[in-house]
């Protein structure tokens, strides 16, 4: 077995593995932790907090938006970024397509390729620069705060540098950084790409029963 | 280090059993909570609303900041994966220097507005964090002397300002002498249990008395009672459950005494959040009655026909308890009230379910320590209202009006308050009958 | 029909005179001539049925020039950069780190605001990013494959160039920002050439200075220009097809190669005093704060200005500089 057969096998199996079974354990653990049901009267509807909930505090609403602006504009400049070039990068959906499942949908040309890219680095940088400087992120940064990011950057880079395609070296690379990405993501603050959910639900749930959601 | 922290360094040690707080974080972690901690990404911007942060800019002051202790105990004990991290040597147990460290943050830097939720991109509710981590921290032994104090006054002498049962017969008797307004104390039954905040009877009686004017009008069949009459929960704010549950529960024997199916919450705005929010949850079994702030009763009376009220020409802007707006739900009924009645109404920026807290919430009122603090946090409302022109501004919670008063007072303020059920009473339009207005 | 273009040259009426033809009768007809070939070797434009820029030029022969120049640049640039390097190397073993002289105060003075801060650090992400790929692009086929083998260095530049595109248009929104936030107090003035005069203290003596000092001052410029050239320079290479003419291409790539081995080469002297060079000078751009015994031996006329702002409380200094950086006696005065 070559290194690049290994590294694209087993090693890609294993990530895959911790990924996808580390995330659905924490999720269910938080849930097994239960809860007893709120015995006060509700004023409104929980579900209908929830969902306002999610929706709402993925802008910045209540006034607020000239003191978040650089967290919004970074962390969608980021967050857009990143799906993009993880979903419809050339190289991605020919991934996908061949090992995993036929995607529905084409990939994306070249130049929107770069623009993603750009904007991916333009937001994680700014972001990664504030945490840094500012009295306030640096307050409450720990270690997980910088290896989330670092790797992040490393998987983001090396992607943006096999994009030739040309030399299985960087794919290797690539595939490699993002393995560990993978591997560390469950354990990691990383996965408030899915708790998120959770805590917007909740307080959705839980202050919109009273009357307003925040 | 803050000058409250290192007041805390200096004083002699006190005997701190981290052993009870880890423990009663460990119970109080439920899923819910617990999402709440997975959640936060460190991002800071709940420090952009938090008001605390605003006037003293102290980085500590970052509303997550006040996630740290129960965090730490949560990823070493219930957390996914909090095995491994215990056996890889990652997830540090909580120390003594940590509870010293972070009380001020617990008790004196937050006043459970729940502003920092509106901005969180996770909608992490912080405000019932610091509730729960307050226990914790009693129960390790700390907590600040004067706020645990007035918990074990409500629970000894039945309310945190000392109003004992005598105490309330006899101001109810001199006030209503005083002001020629019958205001009924334990009538064997009554619809309606109207409670009141001691802080009212002993700084603010006028407003017991509108309150008895208003009801009286309305027509309303109602009482105070001896068995149960102080509205605010300090066994809930200082993180005391057992007094909180004791006096929730004399609220509700009272209740089921009289026979009462509604228990009206005066002026207050904690005092209406425990008891209609977490009342049932502390007691373990769902109100035998509905609670309503005065403001929503009123309103409600209001639109019946009930009320009338004349007009009153003074510019005027309402401030918003939290309690009652952004975590209570009734922002509306204090504006439906004024409706009609104040001809020059204005609001603030931000206003309703987003306005600034007056700094004294959650108990923070009661803390000596932290009143020049609360004066810093004076000066958004101070700016707030000078911005809107108005001549008065109103409110409906006398733990604001008079965490709001000293600082007036400190800063040689020169605006005017006023409480919004003490104003209608004044302007209350007599001439009108009290008869419901047929339903249309 | 594009491809056709080149053919289509020799059916097109003669560009050539046809008289001094001596050759066999050929494809050219009657049209191939030495001097043709010559005027085609020189970069001689004929004219094709489909005009495009430079569709009419066979061989563009500046491109043997610009080579030539490529080649020089690469040895002078080579050589400037291991000079600036050595000088930085033998001034450090020489006279070692430049201390805080009057030792930390454990006072200090905010000087950069956050975002002074989030845009210098931006752009010196990018910075680095770019010259280590740039680098590796302009020297890297005459220093790595004898090191590293051919292939490992085809994939180290394969890798470079991906990446220098992809940051590099990134880096005109930094410069312009960096340009924008920094300008004020950036402007020379006399004692910056009294500074100059006197070596800027770095031979002993003293030099007084304002915030900035001649050679931050000179060092904004450079950047701002050098960044400026780059910019240009690096969308013409980025984007040829654009600008369609291949000199102007080739112009832009000399230029490219000059500018970032002159912003290199100040940068290594920049990012030198600024970390290990110089105690006391990185905090400015980290914490945004500095020591006040490092302003008054660094920056006397500033700290002079601002040492009503020196406070012992660091942390509340921190936020009073990020906020406003230097600015609190400035807003005092309004
Ligand atoms: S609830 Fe209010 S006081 Fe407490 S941290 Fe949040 S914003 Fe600050
Ligand atoms: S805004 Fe929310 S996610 Fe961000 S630091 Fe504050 S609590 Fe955490």
């Amino acid at each position: 077995m070559t290194a690049m057969e290994f590294i694209e096998g087993p090693v890609w199996y294993a990530a895959s593995a911790i990924f996808v079974l580390g995330i659905a354990w924490r999720i269910a653990a938080i849930f097994m932790i239960g809860r007893a049901r709120d015995l006060s009267v509700s004023r409104r509807s929980p579900i209908v907090g929830a969902a306002k909930a999610v929706l709402l505090h993925s802008v910045p609403h209540g006034g607020n938006l000239g003191r978040t602006v650089y967290h919004f504009v970074t962390g969608y400049l980021f967050h857009i970024g990143l799906f993009a070039l993880l979903l419809f990068a050339a190289p991605h959906v020919a991934f996908i397509n061949a090992g995993i499942v036929a995607l529905p949908w084409p990939a994306m040309p070249h130049w929107a390729f770069i623009i993603a890219a750009e904007a991916a680095f333009a937001g994680l940088i700014l972001l990664y620069v504030r945490r840094l400087t500012d009295p306030v992120t640096r307050q409450l940064s720990d270690v997980d705060d910088h290896v989330g990011v670092w790797l992040t950057f490393v998987a983001m880079l090396t992607g943006c540098l096999a994009l030739q395609e040309a030399h299985a070296g960087l794919r290797m690379l690539h595939m490699l950084s993002v393995e560990a990405l993978m591997i560390y993501f469950p354990f990691s603050r990383l996965t408030h790409a899915f708790t998120f959910l959770l805590a917007r639900v909740n307080t959705g749930a839980a202050l919109g029963r009273r009357g307003f959601t925040p | 280090m803050t000058s409250a922290a290192s007041a805390i360094a200096d004083a002699p040690a006190r005997s701190i059993n981290v052993q009870a707080a880890v423990d009663k974080f460990n119970a109080l972690t439920n899923a819910h909570i617990a999402s709440y901690l997975d959640a936060c990404v460190h991002c800071g911007q709940c420090a952009q609303a938090c008001h605390f942060h605003e006037v003293t800019r102290d980085p500590r002051r970052v509303p997550a900041m006040k996630l740290a202790p129960i965090t730490k105990v949560y990823r070493r004990h219930k957390a996914p994966f909090a095995g491994l991290r215990r056996t890889l040597g990652l997830a540090p147990e909580l120390s003594r220097k940590d509870l010293e460290e972070w009380e001020e943050l617990i008790f004196d830097s937050c006043t459970m507005c729940g502003r920092c939720t509106v901005v969180c991109p996770m909608a992490i509710d912080i405000a019932s964090v610091v509730a729960l981590s307050r226990q914790a921290f009693v129960a390790a032994g700390l907590g600040p002397p004067d706020l645990l104090q007035a918990a074990d006054n409500a629970r000894d002498r039945g309310s945190p300002l000392g109003v004992t049962r005598e105490v309330l017969k006899d101001r109810v008797e001199w006030l209503a002498d005083e002001h020629e307004t019958e205001i009924r104390l334990d009538k064997p039954k009554a619809d309606v249990l109207l409670l009141i905040s001691s802080i009212e009877l002993m700084k603010y009686p006028r407003s017991v008395v509108a309150m008895a004017k208003l009801l009286n009008h309305a027509g309303v069949d109602w009482t105070l009672s001896s068995r149960g009459y102080e509205s605010t929960n300090f066994g809930f704010l200082a993180g005391k459950p057992d007094v909180a549950r004791t006096l929730i529960a004399r609220i509700t024997e009272a209740a089921e005494a009289l026979g009462a199916r509604t228990v009206i919450v005066p002026e207050c705005g904690h005092a209406f959040g425990v008891l209609r929010w977490s009342g049932a949850n502390i007691l373990g079994r769902p109100l035998p009655y509905e609670v309503r702030h005065i403001t929503e009763f009123l309103a409600q009376h209001k639109r019946d026909g009930r009320l009338r009220f004349k007009p009153i020409d003074t510019s005027m802007t309402y401030h918003d308890p939290c309690q009652i707006s952004r975590r209570g739900g009734a922002t509306a009924d204090a504006r439906y009230l004024l409706d009609g009645v104040a001809s020059d109404f204005r609001e603030m920026t931000p206003t309703g379910n987003y306005n600034w807290c007056c700094g004294g919430g959650g108990g923070v009122q009661a803390l000596g320590r932290a009143a020049e603090v609360r004066h810093e946090v004076f000066r958004i409302k101070m700016r707030q209202v000078s911005e809107t022109g108005a001549a008065m501004m109103v409110s409906a919670c006398s733990n604001c009006r008079l965490t709001m008063d000293e600082s007036k007072a400190a800063l040689g303020w020169d605006g005017e308050l006023e409480s919004l059920v003490e104003l209608l009473a004044v302007h209350l339009d007599d001439t009108a009958s009290s008869a419901p207005r047929p339903a249309r | 029909m594009v491809l056709l273009a080149p053919y289509a040259m020799a059916q097109s009426p003669p560009p050539f005179p046809a008289e001094s033809y001596s050759g066999p009768n050929t494809a050219q007809g009657g049209q191939s001539s030495p001097e043709m070939w010559r005027d085609i070797r020189r970069g001689k434009s004929g004219t094709v049925v489909f005009p495009r820029p430079e569709g009419g030029v066979l061989i563009q022969s500046a491109g043997e020039t610009w080579r030539l120049r490529h080649d020089t640049t690469v040895a002078y640039g080579g050589g400037l950069l291991l000079a600036v390097l050595g000088v930085a190397g033998s001034y450090l073993l020489v006279r070692g780190r430049i201390p805080i002289k009057g030792g930390r105060t454990g006072r200090v003075i905010p000087r950069f605001s956050l975002v002074q801060r989030i845009v210098h650090w931006f752009a010196a992400v990018l910075f680095v990013l770019l010259a280590v790929t740039g680098l590796l692009l302009l020297f890297g086929r005459y220093l790595l494959p004898p090191i590293i083998g051919q292939h490992a260095f085809a994939l180290a530049a394969s890798a470079s160039i991906e990446a220098h595109n992809l940051f590099g248009p990134l880096f005109i929104p930094a410069v312009v920002a960096l340009c924008v936030t920094f300008v004020r107090g950036n402007g020379y003035r006399g004692v910056d050439f009294t500074w100059l005069l006197k070596g800027g203290g770095f031979f002993g003596g003293h030099a007084s200075s304002l915030k900035y000092n001649f050679g931050e001052k000179s060092w904004f410029w450079w950047s701002v220009v050098m960044g400026l050239v780059l910019s240009a320079s690096g969308m013409a290479l980025l984007l040829p097809s654009v600008i369609g003419d291949r000199s102007v291409v080739q112009l832009a790539n000399l230029a490219h190669a000059i500018a970032a081995l002159l912003f290199i080469a100040f940068a290594i002297g920049h990012i030198y005093l600024g970390t290990i060079g110089m105690e006391g000078a990185l905090e400015g751009m980290t914490r945004g704060t500095v020591d006040e015994n490092w302003a008054k031996e660094h920056h006397d006329l500033w700290w002079a200005e601002h040492k009503t702002s020196a406070t012992a409380d660091i942390r509340r200094a921190e936020v009073a500089a990020a906020e406003r950086g230097d600015r609190a006696v400035w807003e005092a005065q309004r």
